[in-house]
């Protein structure tokens, strides 16, 4: 599910653009530490098989085809930091040449599938792989990457402001949890057959030493995505906790004062103010994002 | 196919196609902040930014009742959130995703018909974005079209020899029947990902594509720069004004 852009409000990508960048600088980092040499043309190609494997359609029921996703094949095949800036890389591919997602929604767009996604998919099968659940890891990881990826966009949407029925919501989330099942049957059957052909081509993980780590933050994920979707889903509820407990007052008053509404109160003109406010949002993210990916990078220089 | 005609227009020759990347991608923020942060006097901006970004692609020669079309894939989408939205009784946001995610993709566009891919991956460079991600978009972009058209050669193949997913029966044979074609599509690629990769360490490949030529920013590309990227907020100032 491709956010485009005009979807979300302006804190929610602003915010979502600023978590994404340092994040994928770090993970890019990280997955060109596990090779030896530089594997950019390896990545790429595989990227772009998962661009073709969309071309190739499953049956699903009468009449209906479904296809593959691919986020966590590439992180059974490759592993998780690799497949994470494979997907990034083609977000940014289909946002930019096939207007599937917006820009500005991309940051949202890469924490969905690319890093939570692939997370997601990736931690069943480290926990599991090595047992006699391994089958079942396989499925479990890419049924939890699309489904994860799904309700985070919907959450996103419903912070932005975007309503919607609770018959329609159902039906949504229905349609979600096929997908995410079809998405599991299909990784599955991919997988066993590529082990028939390349038996290396699918990659263990390394060792699941951190066994407790991998199931909390799996729960984590779930609960977290789960989560967010109820609190958007329903906000007067949380509102109403806020009152409750007196800090929804606080809250609003810290979220306003920066830029209260776009618009710094002490300029008269209209424009002109909106043109800062806007210049001065987009001067902020970008420092934000340097000097996190500064940060991170250094610590990781050490 | 469809992305070898926005190669073709990217490739062309006008005022447009001839400024720096770098300048055309924060005229492309500005644009995308302006429509994405518009609320008050939208009909009026819309409308108004419409008409500038078709004088755009005048000026960039490209042909517009085609990226007017190609800029529509994205209203499919748009339209059920739109549907959905005015079911919850919120008609008002159901008009605004229409027109933002439309007119963000239609300068999506006049951005990407005028600027090659790889040269505007550069221009993305500067901002600071992890150039090992930048050189994994560029192979894949590369090999995208290739590995695209052995998947149609595959189904095509699989079609004359009678298969369709379309069919009532056998329906798990027939998926079994395409995961093992998917196997096959990503074992040939990862194969070619092998070749492709000692290829290019073989011609001395160390992690950095070298540039046949250095772009020079321009006094042009700041005056283009500074007028677009206002622009949109003057349009967007003036819709205000006038639509209290």
């Amino acid at each position: 599910m491709h956010i485009p852009d005009g979807f979300l409000s302006a804190p929610v990508w602003a915010t979502l653009d600023v978590a994404a960048v340092p994040t994928v600088a770090y993970i890019a980092r990280r997955a060109q530490r596990t090779f030896e040499e530089d594997k950019a043309p390896l990545l790429g190609v595989l990227g772009a098989f998962v661009f073709a494997a969309q071309m190739i359609n499953f049956p699903v029921g009468p009449g209906t085809t479904g296809h593959l996703v691919g986020g966590a094949l590439l992180a059974f095949s490759l592993g998780p930091a690799a497949a994470t800036v494979v997907m990034t890389a083609i977000l940014a591919i289909q946002a930019l040449v096939f207007q599937d997602g917006g820009i500005l929604a991309l940051g949202a767009n890469v924490l969905n599938m690319a890093v939570l996604g692939v997370l997601a998919a990736y931690i069943p099968y480290s926990i599991w792989s090595r047992t006699r659940w391994r089958k079942f890891s396989l499925f479990a990881g890419a049924t939890l990457s699309v489904l994860v990826s799904a309700v985070l966009a919907l959450s996103e949407l419903f912070l932005s402001g975007v309503r919607m029925p609770s018959a329609v919501l159902g039906v949504s989330l229905a349609l979600f949890a096929v997908s995410a099942l079809l998405e599991g049957a299909i990784t599955l059957a991919v997988v066993q057959a590529l082990e028939r052909i390349q038996p290396k081509a699918i990659r263990q993980p390394l060792s699941n030493r951190s066994l407790v780590l991998a199931m909390v933050s799996l729960a984590a994920i779930l609960l977290a995505s789960v989560g967010v979707l109820f609190a958007a889903a329903a906000p007067d509820g949380i509102e109403r906790l806020g009152q409750q407990a007196g800090i929804s007052s606080h809250v609003r008053t810290l979220f306003r004062t920066p830029f209260a509404d776009y618009q710094a109160a002490f300029w008269q003109s209209a424009f002109l103010s909106k043109a800062a406010a806007g210049l001065a949002g987009v001067a902020l993210i970008y420092a934000a994002c340097l000097l996190l990916s500064r940060a991170v990078g250094r610590k990781r220089s050490i | 196919m469809h992305h070898v005609v926005l190669e073709q227009w990217s490739r062309g020759s006008s005022p447009v196609h001839r400024f720096d990347p770098r300048a055309k991608l924060v005229v492309l923020l500005a644009v995308l902040i302006s429509v994405a942060t518009a609320a008050r006097g939208l009909p009026l901006f819309a409308g108004a930014l419409f008409l500038l970004l078709i004088t755009g692609l005048r000026f960039a020669r490209v042909p517009v009742i085609r990226v007017l079309t190609r800029a529509a894939v994205i209203l499919p989408f748009t339209a059920v959130f739109a549907a959905v939205s005015w079911l919850a009784g919120d008609p008002a946001r159901a008009f605004s995703l229409t027109v933002k995610s439309y007119l963000s993709a239609l300068a999506v566009l006049l951005l990407i018909s005028t600027t090659p891919l790889p040269s505007l991956l550069r221009a993305i460079g500067i901002t600071g974005a992890p150039p090992f991600l930048l050189e994994v978009a560029q192979f894949l972009y590369r090999y995208l079209f290739v590995i695209s058209e052995e998947a149609q050669h595959m189904t095509k193949a699989a079609a004359a020899r009678g298969a369709s997913v379309r069919q009532w029966i056998a329906q798990v044979h027939r998926f079994r029947a395409a995961a093992g074609a998917l196997a096959i599509l990503f074992a040939r690629s990862y194969i070619r990902a092998e070749d492709v990769q000692r290829a290019m360490l073989a011609r001395g490949f160390q992690g950095s594509l070298p540039l046949l030529r250095v772009t020079k920013f321009r006094t042009s590309d700041t005056v283009f720069l500074i007028l677009a990227s206002l622009a949109p907020w003057a349009l967007r100032a003036a819709a205000e004004r006038a639509l209290p």
